[in-house]
């Protein structure tokens, strides 16, 4: 397992990373405009400003140049410095951020998985009785409401009509840290961002589920005279759950740029409303290093369903 | 019955007279609540910022030699008093005495010596050089030929005078910019400022001290106890980053006691008895511009066919709701520079819109579109910003276009995007808006060497009036100066003025000591941040 991992990282990781980073290199390079644009509300500006801001900035040299300059840096652990009027480091950006948009992103996921696999099990056991349809009419809207409408919604509900919970943000200036009221600020943005993941794990849930049933171990199982229970929770719950844990690897992504509209609609200070926003600016360095940070996290959520896969079914190894 | 009406009338009159004078002594404490739309970037330096954002606090932290009210005129801060010399060429201040940084050091004039040499240093990296560059000497200091700058004199500790090399009006309203501390800067190299951690923990003689900056959550300041004027009474002024969407929820949920909005939330804070909602006319003004380096758009009728044959009025009444004014030149009304003597306001009348094109030469073709030798009215506009407005007023646009025969493909773009295609000339036409700062000099703008005369307009006539307003330093002479102008720039349309903005903002009413009927400035600007207070029971 460990000469495995030691693998996936160094001869699929480095690779995939480093060809990612260049392709995102140039697209964020070839599209229109770039970081000195805003300083068009300037006026009286002089036009050697503008020149010499680029240059300043390192945009005066050839783009290969400037890639394996940024890769140059990276290697020494360097992400540069963010090209908006603050010249901050893009790590301590990074930092500020992440802690916020993981707290975010993991609560999703478990409120995702764990309403989505129990309601799955129900739905399955329940198939074509009125609670299944309802919850299958329900997971359809839940796959189709998109992020931002949901959010609003709730903001409208709990924060202006009950008042009950705060209209977004992440706590205020000298506001005590407690967990009640960290709940208060998380609750709404990670049932919104959590949204989609029940609902697609539902869904998947059921059907997985439903296919492990039919087979034919199972009614061996149920002729023996084991107990339902025993049957579905010990016999085939295992088995329905393998390919639940592949989506693990593939919801990483979804759940990151899921968290983009999120954050934006909460006011939640994390990376996503700092990645649209570096986007408008064309503010290289830090689109650089968000995507390297997401590609990053993309290929650990991977690699750990892949181990989590493992885990579940012992047919595979990983020699 | 004629008597009750009377006395209710009294009373009506009499009662908030009253309580305004029973809340007229300000008392101190409190926490005054902000709301902004995009967090600060964490530049607070006067000299470097270049968002507004950074601004709204560095205005709270730091006091320049200047100010400016809300008649848009220059007024004292740290300079108690200036005076010209007779040939107009120097200006000398006299510094305020007893004046703290929030460290506890007395601001002098080497401060102010400081801050304005640095930015016309060779190495410095933000953008204001070009409003100094008039300053005698600069452009030899600037260009590494010499280490001093001519212009700039130190008399002594209170006094320092700038010199400039011709007579430029709006120099005076510059002097806005902050102070900067010499003690703690002046050892740092200029071309390292802009990554100094200074400017994430700014110091200044402003009345509010920083104390905390938390990027995209808030900004805290504290209200200086050694302020050099009235005030400060508020304890603490603390700006959060909030959602636009969510602003009326937080106003509801008291969490924020100001916020700017837009005028589609208007209605909904409206319902809430605690919040008051003010509009103001801001110093800035949309428009269209043509391409005039084609044939096509080169005359001057055709930019009044499509201003006449463009229904502005109905933009700004239903489209706007009324939070807008049509613009027929590029001066907002609020500016004392401001004239509507003269000026064509333009009415919808497409019958004189298809009259001008007739007198230009053009004739519609088969599908109905002006047609003149090889040149055809139908062109690309560019538009940016996506909001239901915008679509909106580009929908009427396109279809009041099509019934005075003009064919408009709309290109909504992303704005870097659109700004890409704009600086390669590569547009037929497009729409954008302008910000402009308190002095009504156009050269930036409009000038035919300014690199943001987007149109490629030339005309003699305007860049002579635009050279005349800078270098005459009687106000009354500069409005007549810039009266001729606006309507020289009514007549010619080189843009199709389109709107001047309006703002709206909302504000919880406990909050004391702002300018109820708002100028172009807002509801509280520089001049009066520390007379803002909050009643005792309701802080």
């Amino acid at each position: 397992m460990v000469t495995y991992l030691i693998r996936r990282v160094l001869f699929q990781g480095v690779p995939v990373l480093l060809g990612f980073t260049f392709l995102v290199f140039l697209m964020i390079n070839f599209a229109p405009g770039d970081p000195v644009t805003h300083l068009r509300g300037v006026p009286d500006l002089d036009p050697r400003v503008i020149e010499d801001r680029k240059a300043q900035l390192g945009l005066d040299r050839p783009l290969i140049v400037r890639y394996f300059d940024w890769l140059g840096e990276l290697l020494q652990g360097n992400l540069g410095r963010s090209f908006d009027s603050a010249r901050r480091p893009v790590a301590n950006l990074i930092q500020e951020r992440l802690p916020v948009t993981i707290l975010l992103s993991v609560s999703s996921i478990i409120i995702g998985w764990g309403i989505g696999i129990p309601v799955g099990i129900y739905s399955a056991r329940r198939q074509y009785h009125l609670s299944d349809y309802t919850i299958t009419f329900l997971a359809f809207v839940g796959v189709s409401v998109p992020n931002f409408f949901f959010g609003m919604l709730l903001l409208y509900i709990f924060a202006l009509i009950l008042n009950v919970l705060p209209a977004g943000g992440y706590f205020g200036p000298g506001e005590e840290f407690t967990i009640l009221r960290m709940l208060s600020y998380l609750i709404m943005p990670a049932f919104t961002l959590g949204l989609a993941s029940i609902a697609s794990i539902t869904r998947y849930m059921r059907s997985s589920l439903l296919e492990v049933i039919r087979q034919d171990y199972l009614r061996t199982a149920r002729a023996k005279g084991l107990r339902e229970r025993v049957v579905i929770y010990k016999h085939a719950l295992r088995n329905a759950l393998i390919p639940i844990l592949t989506l693990m690897g593939f919801m990483v992504p979804i759940i990151f740029s899921g968290a983009v509209i999120t954050e934006q609609v909460f006011s939640w200070p994390g990376l996503g409303r700092m990645a649209i926003d570096a986007t408008h600016q064309r503010n290289y360095p830090l689109m650089m290093g968000i995507t390297l940070m997401f590609g990053v996290l993309t290929f650990l959520g991977n690699v750990v369903a892949d181990v989590a896969y493992a885990i579940a079914d012992p047919r595979i190894r990983y020699d | 019955m004629k008597k009750l009406v009377l006395f209710l009338l009294i009373m009506a009159l009499v009662l908030p007279a009253t309580a305004a004078i029973a809340q007229e002594e300000p008392v101190e404490g409190g926490t005054f609540h902000r709301g902004m739309v995009i967090s600060p970037r964490g530049m607070f330096n006067p000299i470097l910022y270049t968002e507004t954002y950074d601004n709204e606090v560095i205005v709270a932290v730091y006091d320049g030699l200047v100010t400016i009210n809300r008649e848009l005129q220059p007024v004292p801060q740290i300079a108690e008093s200036w005076e010209f010399s007779d040939d107009g060429l120097s200006l000398t201040f006299h510094l305020r005495e007893g004046v703290k940084f929030h460290d506890g050091v007395e601001v002098t004039a080497r401060d102010v010596e400081y801050t304005y040499k640095t930015i016309l240093h060779p190495h410095y990296t933000g953008v204001r050089y070009g409003t100094f560059a008039v300053i005698k000497g600069a452009e030899a200091y600037h260009d590494g030929e010499v280490d001093y700058v001519e212009g700039i004199e130190v008399i002594d500790d209170y006094t320092i005078r700038f010199t400039t090399e011709r007579i430029h009006a709006p120099l005076l309203a510059e002097f806005i910019y902050g102070i900067l501390p010499s003690h703690i800067l002046e050892d740092v190299p200029v071309a390292e400022l802009e990554a100094h951690e200074f400017n994430q923990n700014p110091i200044g003689a402003g009345p509010f001290r920083f104390v905390e900056f938390r990027p995209d959550r808030y900004v805290v300041l504290e209200g200086f106890d050694d302020y050099y004027q009235e005030g400060p009474y508020l304890d603490r002024m603390v700006y959060h980053v909030i959602d636009d969407e969510a602003r009326p929820v937080y106003l509801r949920q008291g969490r924020i006691d100001f916020v700017g909005i837009s005028s589609e939330q208007i209605p909904m804070v409206e319902q809430l008895d605690f919040v008051d909602v003010f509009d103001f006319e801001a110093m800035g003004y949309s428009y269209i511009c043509f391409n005039l380096r084609q044939e096509r758009f080169d005359d001057k009728r055709i930019r009044q066919a499509v201003a006449y044959g463009y229904d502005r009025q109905t933009v700004v009444d239903i489209i706007l709701d009324g939070y807008s004014k049509v613009a027929n030149a590029p001066m907002p009304t609020v500016s004392w520079a401001y004239t509507d003597e003269g000026i064509n306001e333009y009415p919808y009348n497409p019958d004189r819109s298809i009259e001008l094109m007739q007198e230009a030469g053009w004739e519609r073709g088969a599908d109905g579109v002006w047609e003149k030798d090889d040149m055809r009215m139908e062109f690309e506009f560019i538009y940016t910003e996506a909001t239901r407005a915008q679509e909106q007023m580009m929908m009427l646009f396109q279809q009041n276009m099509e019934d005075i025969g003009f064919k408009v493909h709309l290109r909504p773009m992303e704005f870097s995007a659109a700004v890409d295609r704009i600086d390669a000339r590569e547009f037929d036409a497009f729409t954008l808006g302008w910000g402009l700062g308190v002095d009504p000099d156009p050269h930036g703008i409009w000038h035919s060497t300014s690199v943001w005369n987007d149109a490629g307009w030339v005309n003699e006539r305007s860049d002579e009036l635009i050279e005349k307003g800078r270098t005459t330093v009687d106000q009354d002479e500069r409005a007549e100066i810039y009266a001729e102008w606006q309507r020289l720039m009514n007549e010619e349309l080189p843009n199709v003025f389109f709107t001047y903005t309006v703002n709206v903002a909302a504000m919880n009413e406990r909050v004391q000591g702002v300018d109820r009927d708002p100028g172009p400035q807002g509801l509280f600007w520089s001049e009066i941040l520390n007379q803002l207070w909050i009643p005792a029971e309701r802080q």
